[in-house]
């Protein structure tokens, strides 16, 4: 399936296994999107503080600042960055965490193991509704 | 004795030669370890830089027909079946069926055989792995010895290799093993049985034996059924539920919290009167998950328990309810007729719920 995304579109990956970090970040540049990496919740707020975010893609289980966490902290940033759409990564297949994260802020779900495939078509989903919201 | 001095000396001369060629060799051949594993890193660091590129080639570069993978040197073989091994609990799909081919593309399957016999715990430990993740249903009755093993980590990845073929005929030898195993480490295990999928809960229905003989996997059986999620198996936990062994009911009712289905909410509330404590603070837990707002009354009538988890329960049970809930905990700590007991903890949670940002 064909997606033309806006150029730029810039994705923040935080993720604290850099070997799956890596692979993410690989299909995303083949998607011609611009990604920054974090490895913890931390970095990840400040390279959102710092750059101009359009979509963010954490894990949940992460030193540091974990991906609920961040998920509230930019939740709590005023818009736009507030609103950057947010899909969470996890391994855990809790359905309690599942429905802390989505009532926390997060936009979508996404439990390891995952598709890079199925992951990049739901970012642009995700894309798609926010660019329609305005 | 008395040695002559020049004796002596000759000794001392000696001795601190040998001395110091045992500490200068010493010195070598730690350097010469070290270097060699340094050389290996680096060999393996920038095979590993290599072959993320080559995979992510492989894997996304084309999405019709993927591209082919570099050859590997016979030698790289070993490293490189590690790497693949990284990305097993990551990647799913068309990615994941890709990796599997790119194992089998190298060959080193056929070693299985003589790998999960390997004297060596490492060696079956990786060789069960494989087995498991790159799914091998030709390897698995191999397997099924290593979940004897006297090393606990080579019995986890054999057990795990076996529930990941959500093969049922593997259920049984997966079971008498967790049951072997000490109860402390259950919710580790219970995630390695969550590899059969729901599956395994009619199964384990018509096989275990009866709970009055077994309990244990009875206990079990609740576990997975609130872990899963089956609504199916709500029949089975009712009755096990008013099973006479404190450690069956209570597992029964948090699968039962777990499944939040109203139509069970009659057959639980009884156990709010439970003679044992333990129960008591189960269905505290369990009520308002399943009854809702309905469940309110009985909450209110635990919160003054003797017994302070199940008055937390079940405080906790109304926080949980929102407004409904919040609103009974208001009546309750401000209530001077209530029960002492009950008006703490009322007080108790609506603080906590306070910090929290609760309703």
């Amino acid at each position: 399936m064909s997606r033309t995304w806006p150029d730029p579109t810039r994705v923040l990956v935080v993720e604290d296994d850099q070997a799956t970090a890596r692979l993410i970040q690989a299909r995303l540049q083949m998607e011609g999107l611009q990604v920054f990496m974090a490895s913890n919740g931390i970095e990840g707020l400040e390279l959102l503080n710092r750059e101009a975010i359009d979509l963010v893609t954490t894990d949940l289980m992460m030193p540091a600042m974990n991906g609920f966490r961040l998920v509230q902290e930019i939740r709590d940033l005023p818009p736009p960055k507030g609103r950057v759409p947010i899909l969470l990564i996890s391994s855990n297949q809790n359905e309690q965490d599942m429905v802390r994260c989505l009532a926390a802020g997060a936009d979508d779900y996404m439990t390891k193991p995952i598709s890079a495939q199925v992951l990049v078509e739901r970012l642009w989903r995700m894309h798609q509704r926010s660019f329609s919201a305005g | 004795m008395h040695l002559p001095p020049a004796l002596v000396l000759q000794f001392l001369i000696w001795g601190t030669v040998i001395l110091g060629s045992l500490v200068i060799g010493l010195v070598v051949m730690g350097t010469g370890i070290q270097y060699r594993r340094d050389q290996q890193n680096q060999h393996r660091i920038a095979r590993y830089q290599a072959w993320e590129k080559d995979l992510a080639v492989h894997l996304f570069g084309a999405e019709v027909s993927p591209r082919a993978f570099p050859s590997i040197p016979l030698a790289d073989r070993g490293l490189f079946q590690k790497f693949l091994t990284r990305y097993h609990a990551t990647l799913a799909g068309q990615e994941a069926e890709s990796l599997r081919e790119l194992y089998l593309d190298l060959g080193v399957s056929e070693s299985l055989p003589k790998r999960l016999k390997s004297r060596h715990a490492t060696v079956r430990a990786q060789a069960a792995q494989e087995v498991g993740i790159f799914r091998l249903p030709e390897h698995l009755e191999a397997v099924v010895p290593l979940l004897n093993d006297s090393v606990p980590y080579v019995t986890h990845l054999a057990a795990q290799a076996l529930t990941l073929s959500q093969n049922l005929r593997f259920a049984r030898p997966v079971l008498d093993w967790v049951l072997r195993e000490e109860r402390y480490q259950r919710e580790r295990i219970l995630r390695v049985l969550e590899g059969f999928g729901p599956e395994l809960l009619p199964w384990m229905e018509e096989h275990l034996e009866p709970a009055e003989v077994a309990p244990e996997g009875w206990i079990l059986f609740a576990l997975l059924a609130g872990s899963h999620r089956h609504p199916e198996s709500s029949a089975r936990l009712l009755t096990l539920i008013e099973m006479p062994n404190l450690e069956i009911q209570a597992a029964a009712l948090k699968a039962l919290a777990a499944l939040a289905d109203p139509l069970t909410y009659p057959r639980v509330q009884p156990l709010a009167r439970h003679e044992a404590w333990l129960i008591r603070a189960q269905a505290a837990k369990a009520l308002g998950l399943i009854g809702g707002p309905d469940a309110i009354p009985a909450l209110i009538e635990l919160t003054s328990d003797p017994v302070y988890e199940v008055r937390r329960n079940a405080a906790q049970g109304m926080a949980d309810l929102g407004h409904a809930g919040t609103s009974a905990l208001t009546w309750l700590a401000e209530d001077p007729s209530a029960d002492r007991f009950a008006r703490d903890i009322a007080r108790e949670r609506l603080e906590w719920a306070d910090e929290r940002g609760h309703q």
